[in-house]
């Protein structure tokens, strides 16, 4: 389980994060709601030890973050983070090297499921198809967890439909995922669990299925409730 | 280890092209000198040669030519490259880092979440830098040879007097700093240059650390290692007359706070890098 405990950052005489606490297990789709600035992309990179945090505390697997835990949490962020100069097989072949998780048979799997071409250089992809490989760089590793940053920021219909068929296939199943996102249209029925951010805080955390049951509401009801107020 | 390793090969991996064409043109630049340089003094020799024999009953025997005498006049062409290698990797001390952070793909982000301890990529960055400069060196060290075998191949023997290489360098200014006769220089002067290299390390990741607040830090720091390296000469001798240490006391000085200043430089480094850096 991933548990963040009242987290806090202050950058440029600002609260972006405000004592941000929830979880994350393992087996379900938690995601990050809010609009542009509300914290959730500075939420992940915490997680990841991309960037300080001036209070709280992040545990995964009850075990503070160490190098040897980013064999066990994947990062797929909003960006592809690989030299521009590089080809998709030498991507590969660097994350082989360096993840004793990593799994070169699934990698190919999906290098063949998202039609990619291993001899391409990745400066010269396009926004979709750079979007599937930084996908694939997070799904090859065998890890408990997997965040994931704006998967669908900024990237076409088809190239959503193929990210978004992998939340339905086994790739993800008994994996903890956290991603965030504003724009929760098609990922509203994949989700099991929402976290809503405000000004650096949470302000409300539910799991989507009992409210649609209990209150008959869906997220973006909630949603609705919490920004239009 | 084996992830240092890899890093370490993979920072070299990303530079090879650029070292390849650094060390192509260092080539061209001083052989084409050399030959030109040779070739010009044999046919003016050439030219010379029926003129001595017209105003004399015997030609003169001409001065033979050296090795030592080619090294020195090709000096320039020997410079220029070796300044423009020591300019790229100037420049690549803030490259090494801030390329990671530039464009649309940041590769920091993966740099960081390696299965590794940080350390190592703060290791590999210093140790490809120092790869790079002593296989410029290296390669200056093997390009003497042949330009010797240039020499012999253009240089017909009865014109050419033997000379040893050593002679040759101490007749190249850019040789004689590049590669200094005595090994402790050399400790000193590739020493001294690591030092400045580690500190302006730390002077980036302050600035990589808190960014515009980290740009005051990062000066201030650069400051505060010149003054702490200059401190025994500022302090104990700036005035010869009043000074109170003996000579090997300032040496000593002088060694402590650059070993002080390397020791803190790499500490504060890999600190950042592990608990304040950010992407």
């Amino acid at each position: 389980m991933i548990e963040v405990k009242d987290i806090r950052k202050r950058y440029r005489r600002r609260d972006v994060l405000n004592g941000v606490s929830f979880t994350a297990v393992k087996g379900e789709i938690t995601c990050l709601i809010g609009v542009n600035g509300a914290g959730k992309s500075t939420v992940l990179k915490a997680i990841m030890g991309l960037t300080p945090i001036s209070g709280g505390s992040i545990l995964i697997d009850e075990q503070a973050l160490r190098p040897g835990l980013y064999e066990k949490i994947a990062f797929v962020p909003d960006h592809l983070t690989m030299p521009a100069g590089m080809k998709l097989s030498e991507a590969i072949r660097f994350m082989a090297d360096f993840y004793e998780s990593w799994n070169n048979e699934r990698a190919s799997e999906l290098m063949q499921f998202f039609r990619l071409e291993p001899s391409d250089k990745i400066g010269s992809l396009s926004k979709g198809t750079a979007a599937k490989f930084n996908l694939l760089l997070g799904l090859g590793q065998d890890s408990d967890y997997l965040l994931m940053d704006e998967p669908f920021s900024g990237i076409d219909l088809f190239s959503r439909e193929a990210i978004t068929n992998v939340f339905t296939s086994d790739l993800i199943e008994g994996r903890g995922v956290l991603l965030t996102t504003h724009e929760i249209g098609e990922m509203e029925h994949l989700i099991d669990k929402a976290v809503l951010l405000q000004d650096g805080k949470v302000s409300r955390a539910f799991n989507c299925e009992e409210m649609r049951y209990e209150e008959g509401k869906s997220v973006i009801d909630i949603m609705r409730e919490v920004y239009r107020a | 280890m084996n992830h240092y390793l890899k890093l370490v090969h993979m920072e070299v991996h990303r530079f090879r092209w650029v070292i390849a064409i650094l060390m192509g043109i260092t080539a061209v630049c001083q052989i084409s000198a050399l030959i030109w340089t040779v070739t010009q003094e044999l046919s003016r020799r050439r030219e010379q040669l029926p003129l001595q024999i017209g105003n004399s009953f015997q030609a003169p025997a001409q001065e033979q030519l050296t090795f030592e005498w080619a090294m020195f006049n090709t000096q320039l062409w020997f410079i220029l490259p070796i300044l423009m290698c020591i300019s790229v990797l100037a420049l690549y001390v803030f490259f090494i880092w801030y390329r990671d952070w530039m464009g649309r793909h940041t590769f920091i982000y993966r740099l960081l979440v390696l299965p590794t301890a940080r350390y190592n990529i703060y290791l590999a960055k210093i140790s490809a830098f120092l790869l790079f400069v002593f296989g410029f060196i290296s390669f200056q060290l093997i390009l003497l040879p042949i330009h010797n075998v240039i020499f012999k191949l253009i240089v017909p023997a009865d014109q050419r007097a033997g000379s040893h290489i050593v002679d040759a360098i101490s007749r190249n200014q850019a040789l004689v700093q590049l590669i200094p006769r005595q090994f402790e220089q050399f400790l000193y002067s590739y020493g001294i240059g690591t030092v400045a290299v580690l500190v302006i390390f730390t002077a980036i990741l302050l600035e990589r650390s808190y960014r515009r607040l980290g740009i005051l830090y990062g000066l201030l720091y650069l400051s505060g290692c010149v003054l702490a390296v200059m401190s025994p000469v500022l302090f104990f001798a700036f005035d010869a007359q009043y000074t109170y240490l003996f000579p090997n006391e300032l040496y000593a000085a002088e060694l402590i706070m650059f070993v002080l200043v390397l020791c803190l430089s790499v500490w504060l480094g890999m600190r950042l890098l592990a608990k304040k850096i950010t992407v």
